[in-house]
């Protein structure tokens, strides 16, 4: 007996949850953005992955490679900004980052 | 189709991108002039890339993932002309800013090409790719003053909020590419028809989401006003130029080329967030005083015309929309462009009272401004009041689209206010104090770009009316 | 002759001389500026004359010059170009001439203003598109005009930047004509609408099939061509400053005075009766759209020659009179006899233009004091001023002999008595008529009285400037415009105050008016309004058979010519009583303060209520004009009605704009569930 889309469908979303609710419950720190950051495109991955098999096309899977290798980037320009940013405050707290509001 | 044909329809990116690596490495080995040879090559880059674009063979390549056609060439001259002058203005803004950093010409320049990539786009995949081609080089220039804590706080919430972004349009991406089995916009067409089943309803909503992020539409709005600000005043006239035209031809290619039998939905939902953007937008500018927020809010606003125009959901419509962007484009360009030429004492003039009776001391600037805000108010004959009549024109003749445009019209007299505010400021307040010598870069697109709006409009409408409609057409709406 | 290079100078001449003068005129120097423009703006002057003449006489014809092309879009066409007929030439002849006098009259008057280019720049400019306005061959021309118009009225009424009277005046005659734009626009809109053209000559022919076309709103049908025509009365009604949207005209009086004559008398506030006249195609088949003008003139008359009673500005008694006439002419409109409203157009020129100058005499010859309790006996030191002013007053009273076949009167008498019959035999088809009669008549009496009260309290009675010899100073200080320099040209005069009359350059416009005071009316009545009208019109006003107003005017009972002119010098005799015979009278009741007086020397409490109602927030509507009635809330937000309301969401957006990125995400997360349910919604249906 094999697994249903539904499930894989499942768990993607459940993970995307999980990743969204990372950005705005999480209060402390920049870097837990990062990785539920990363957490949303990895949901995204099992969905196009999931998607490809249950279609038989293979276009799926190399959406999923081209998010993998852009998430990578995006990890890389988001610590750097970090780390400039680290630089001129001194600390990474999500709730000192409001030098700008109104 | 070959590869080589399909190399020829891409030529101007593939320019971009070899000029972007080429730079790279004559930036790293010119030493002190750096920043003017990487500069004037990446605008030279820039030109050419655009007459390639105008002149290339229109078509499709890579099987429909990558497109050239009336739409796309009309985007891309303004993307690497507005890119153009974005390096134009902050090449000499870095150099007087004392960080003459070679890299953000090329930054630019690979924004572009991200860019391009994003109105040819026609596909999932290539949109994804364009999309944070783009963007990853918009973070970096949002913090490229690395020593001011504000533009590293931009670069940092635009990071943020911009994969959020990211991910929801990924996540409707892959919706939609599981419920209609292909990432081809002409494929997707294909298969749905009739009700949309409700998987589809969920990836066009969260694609629709991610791509109203893209053009700062509210209640995806919130980043703009703080990026806006923090930001280096170059990159902020870039973030409100180009990279809007390049979100809203692809946000108008997807929903007409990929959607083309849900149009009278998904108009509703376009229509919801352009309302919701020009109330925010018109409502949010009334209280701030810093200019570049301001215009932040302005730009909200008139984001939300442009999308009302496309929620017209004709032809009529998506020219109307591009006629806007044009010439929205221009104005908000020539805005940014007064406020890099204008300083006191060495600091940059950024809140509404330092306008203070700008007129009695920089007569031409203060002019150049009051133009611009009558023209972004929607004065006629100015060129704002163009953009906006086309895209009232194209609102009032959609059966059911009459209200949503009378709103629009009610809020522009809202927002009417705060652009007056700024021409009586300047025009009958008490000046501050003397402003220092406006730089001749700056001061010559601000003039330019005022000129445009009034007169040389009225003749350029006569060229750009008929270009704009061909690249309506191009969009296959009736 | 070709027509057409004749037509080009006569319009693009003054655009020349405004861009020399505008743009080079500090390198020109003054006189040379001054003598350009104004030069230019004789020859078209004469030009305009020779024009006229042409269809005085009967042998021109209306024709139609085609210069550019200006818009394609759609079915959208529009092309620059110059339409000739009777009535824009009537136009013609009374912009270039009044235009081309105050010129001449503001080398005197603005002698010692610094920026002289820049004035007669503006004026020269305003001239210009006003000429675009009247020669207009489709709404696109005839906004561009409009709003042309509007902007060098805002300029020329802020022209002493420095006053901040003047400035705020400039800013609220251009918002309050905002609103009248919105309609005006829209109204442009629902033509483009209803007939796909925006050309005068293609849309006229068009308009009677569509008589019984309607629109539906609320459930109800509307027609659709009384729909287009309230709209456009709006626009209208903004720049013509009727009752709502009037509150801007008094205050415009901010401005040079030769600027009140030309723009604020006699030619831009007359561009809403003309547009009315033009469009007689699309009133006469609009009657609801023509009672409103009818009831809202009316009105305008009235209210405005009441307000004008309690008045002590000599300029703005002139500028509430104005608005008074004005609301004569749209009744005459309104009752279907445009030859009426179009020849007291033409005659309230001569005349308004005459008593302006004429104040703006007095002013310069009372060395900036504008109020009239400080005045009195002037007439011993301009006895020319005064001799012109009092011809002006007898023609806008309309003093004369009304007995039929040999009427004997001034220009006023005329124009006026003509609208009045007119009112009178529409009354018969439709009650406004009478309701309109009514009201003129009484409103001529209250004319005669303010007219004469000018001029009584001005120039005779006892002098009350030599009390205070030192007052002229106050005065100066402030009334005058804000320049310093000017202080200092007038500073040895104070010495010895005593008024005097003003230079040569000043007082031929005054005769030359005065002429046209006396004789525009018996010259022009019978191809206006008598016998030749249909030969002099050729078609350029379209009257309905139905429509004979006209017609019945020579069949009405002798009582209607008689009675104006009894309520007129009823009104003559009661200033005279106050103001000659018991002198002081007046100013005893008017210091007693009672609640008549009040109520109309604060102007019906217009400015009040606009802001009192609309502070409530009640009608969506009146917001509109409320924004218009006050500029607080483009100074600072003021904390009342919409500008509250819209500054407090902004602040509200503020809060939440908290700067915090989980907020933002947040924010962002609300936005994909909203419109995912709607969308859920939307695909559903």
């Amino acid at each position: 007996m094999s697994v249903g889309l539904p499930a894989y469908l499942a768990v993607a979303a459940a993970l995307f949850t999980i990743g969204v609710f990372g950005i705005f419950v999480n209060r402390r720190n920049i870097i837990v953005v990062l990785m539920s950051i990363e957490l949303i495109l990895l949901a995204v991955n099992i969905n196009l992955v999931s998607f490809s098999m249950f279609l038989h096309d293979v276009v799926g899977q190399i959406f999923a490679m081209f998010v993998l290798t852009v998430a990578a980037a995006e990890a890389a320009v988001g610590l750097a900004i970090l780390v400039t940013f680290f630089r001129n405050r001194g600390d990474i707290a999500v709730d000192h980052a409001n030098m700008m509001k109104g | 189709m070959g590869l080589d044909s399909a190399l020829t329809i891409a030529q101007p990116e593939l320019l971009l991108a070899a000029a972007a690596l080429g730079l790279l490495v004559v930036g790293a080995y010119s030493g002190r002039l750096a920043m003017t040879l990487v500069s004037w090559g990446a605008m030279l880059a820039l030109g050419a890339a655009a007459v390639l674009a105008a002149n290339g063979p229109l078509g499709q390549a890579f099987k429909g993932a990558f497109v050239s056609d009336g739409a796309s060439v009309f985007a891309k001259v303004i993307i690497y002309a507005a890119s153009g002058v974005a390096i134009f203005l902050g090449e000499r803004w870095l150099v007087r800013a004392g960080n003459a950093k070679f890299e953000y010409p090329v930054l630019v320049l690979l924004a572009a090409l991200g860019m391009g990539m994003m109105v040819s786009a026609g596909d999932l995949i290539s949109l994804y790719i364009g999309i944070e081609l783009q963007s990853l080089a918009l973070y970096v220039l949002c913090a490229f003053q690395r020593d001011d804590a504000r533009a590293s706080e931009a670069g940092l919430k635009y990071f943020v909020l911009g994969a959020l972004s990211s991910g929801l349009l990924l996540y409707g991406a892959s919706l939609i590419y599981g419920f209609a089995g292909s990432t081809r916009f002409a494929d997707i067409a294909g298969a749905v028809h009739g009700p949309a089943s409700m998987g589809i309803v969920f990836g066009l909503v969260f694609l629709i989401c991610g791509l109203a992020f893209k053009v700062s539409a509210a209640p995806f709005h919130m980043w703009t006003p703080d990026v806006y600000e923090g930001a280096p005043t170059p990159v902020t006239a870039l973030l409100s130029a180009a990279p809007k035209v390049a979100a809203m031809v692809l946000f108008a290619r997807v929903l007409a080329q990929a959607f083309p039998h849900d149009v009278p939905q998904w108009s509703q939902v376009v229509t919801a967030i352009a309302l919701i953007s020009v109330t925010v937008g018109a409502l949010g500018g009334l209280v701030q005083k810093n200019l570049k927020r301001l215009l932040a809010y302005s730009s909200i606003a008139n984001i939300g015309y442009a999308l009302l125009g496309l929620a017209s959901g004709s032809e009529a419509g998506l020219q109307a929309m591009l006629m806007f962007m044009v010439l929205y484009v221009i104005d908000v360009t020539g805005f940014f462009a007064c406020l890099l030429a204008l300083s006191r004492g060495g600091k940059p003039m950024e809140t509404l009272p330092s306008l203070a009776g700008l007129v009695r001391l920089r007569p031409g600037l203060a002019i150049a401004i009051t133009i611009l805000s009558l023209s972004v108010l929607g004065l006629p004959p100015l060129s704002g009041f163009w953009a906006k009549f086309y895209v009232f024109k194209a609102a009032v003749s959609t059966p059911g689209m009459e209200p949503a445009a009378v709103y629009g019209l009610v809020m522009s007299v809202a927002a009417a206010f705060y652009y007056l505010r700024i021409i009586k400021t300047m025009w009958f307040d008490a000046p501050e104090g003397e402003t220092d010598a406006p730089p001749l870069d700056a001061r010559l697109v601000a003039l330019g770009c005022a000129a445009f709006s009034f007169p040389l409009v009225i003749p350029a409408l006569a060229v750009l009316d008929p270009l704009a409609l061909a690249a309506a057409k191009a969009f296959g709406l009736a | 002759m070709s027509v057409e290079p004749l037509l080009l100078t006569l319009v693009f001449g003054p655009l020349v001389g405004a861009t020399l003068a505008g743009l080079f005129g500090r390198r020109l120097g003054d006189l040379v500026s001054m003598s350009v423009t104004t030069g230019l703006l004789f020859l078209s002057c004469g030009l305009a004359w020779d024009v006229f003449c042409g269809f005085w006489a009967g042998h021109s014809h209306p024709v139609t010059v085609e210069i550019l092309p200006f818009i394609n879009v759609g079915d959208f066409h529009s092309a620059w170009s110059i339409r000739l007929d009777t009535l824009s030439a009537v136009m013609l002849i009374v912009v270039t001439t009044v235009s081309a006098l105050v010129h001449l009259y503001s080398w005197g008057y603005m002698a010692d203003d610094p920026s002289k280019p820049r004035f007669f720049a503006y004026l020269s400019l305003f001239t210009f598109a006003m000429l675009m306005l009247v020669t207009a061959a489709d709404f696109m021309q005839l906004f561009f005009g409009w709003e042309g118009v509007g902007l060098a009225s805002y300029l020329l009424i802020g022209f002493w930047f420095k006053k901040d009277s003047a400035s705020s005046a400039a800013i609220k005659a251009f918002v309050v004509n905002r609103v009248g734009d919105f309609g005006f626009a829209l109204g442009i809109m629902t033509v483009f609408w209803m007939f796909h053209t925006i050309r005068f000559a293609e849309l006229f022919p068009l308009i009677a099939a569509k008589q019984n076309a309607t629109w539906s709103f609320i459930g109800q049908d509307w027609s659709a061509l009384d729909l287009a025509g309230f709209l456009l009365f709006i626009g209208a009604m903004g720049k013509s400053a009727q009752f709502f949207l009037h509150t801007w005209l008094p205050d415009a009086m901010e401005g040079p005075t030769p600027v009140s004559a030309l723009i604020h008398a006699a030619t831009m506030v007359t561009a809403g009766v003309y547009m009315v006249c033009l469009l007689s195609p699309l009133y006469e088949h609009a009657p609801v759209a023509r009672s409103i003008i009818t009831v809202i003139g009316a009105i305008t008359a009235l209210f405005a020659a009441t307000v004008g009673l309690a008045q002590n500005d000599i300029k703005r008694v002139i500028a509430y009179s104005t608005c008074s006439q004005l609301g004569y002419m749209f009744f005459a409109a309104g009752v279907g006899a445009y030859q009426a409203a179009m020849f007291h157009l033409f005659t309230h020129a001569f005349f308004k233009a005459l008593l302006f100058l004429g104040a703006g005499s007095v002013i310069h010859g009372m060395h900036h004091e504008q109020d009239m309790r400080k005045m009195g006996a002037v007439g011993k030191f301009l006895p020319i001023t005064y001799a012109v002013m009092v011809i002006g007053t007898i023609a806008i009273t309309g003093l004369g002999i009304p007995i039929k076949g040999m009427e004997i009167g001034f220009a006023g008498f005329f124009s006026k008595d003509t609208i009045l019959g007119a009112a009178y035999a529409a009354g018969e088809h439709s009650p406004y008529g009478y309701f309109a009669f009514c009201i003129g008549v009484f409103a001529a009496g209250l004319t005669a009285y303010y007219s004469w009260r000018l001029i009584f309290m001005t120039f005779n009675g006892t002098a009350k400037w030599g009390e205070h010899a030192d007052h002229g100073h106050d005065a100066h200080a402030h009334d005058d415009h804000a320049h310093a320099h000017d202080d200092h040209g007038h500073d040895h005069g104070h010495g010895a105050f005593k008024p005097h009359e003003s230079p040569v350059v000043m007082l031929i416009p005054l005769f030359v008016l005065a002429a046209g005071a006396i004789a525009a009316g018996f010259v022009f009545a019978p191809s206006f309004v008598g016998e030749h009208r249909e030969a002099f019109w050729q078609g350029a006003i379209f009257t309905a058979k139905s429509n004979e107003v006209l017609e019945k005017i020579e069949s009405l009972p002798s009582w209607v010519g008689y009675l104006p002119l009894i309520v007129s010098v009823l009104g003559a005799v009661v200033a005279i009583y106050f103001y000659l015979l018991r002198e002081g009278l007046a100013k005893r009741i008017a210091d007693n303060d009672g609640p008549l007086h009040r109520f109309l020397y604060n102007k019906w409490y217009f400015d009040e209520l606009y802001q009192a109602v609309f502070v409530n927030g009640a009608k969506a509507l009146g917001d509109l004009f409320w924004k218009g009635g006050d500029q607080k809330i483009i100074d600072g937000l003021g904390p009342n009605g919409f500008a509250w309301l819209a500054g407090f969401a902004g602040r509200q957006l503020g809060r939440i704009q908290s700067g915090l990125v989980y907020h933002y995400a947040f924010v962002m997360l609300l936005g994909v569930a909203g419109l995912l349910s709607y969308a859920l919604w939307a695909f559903a249906h």
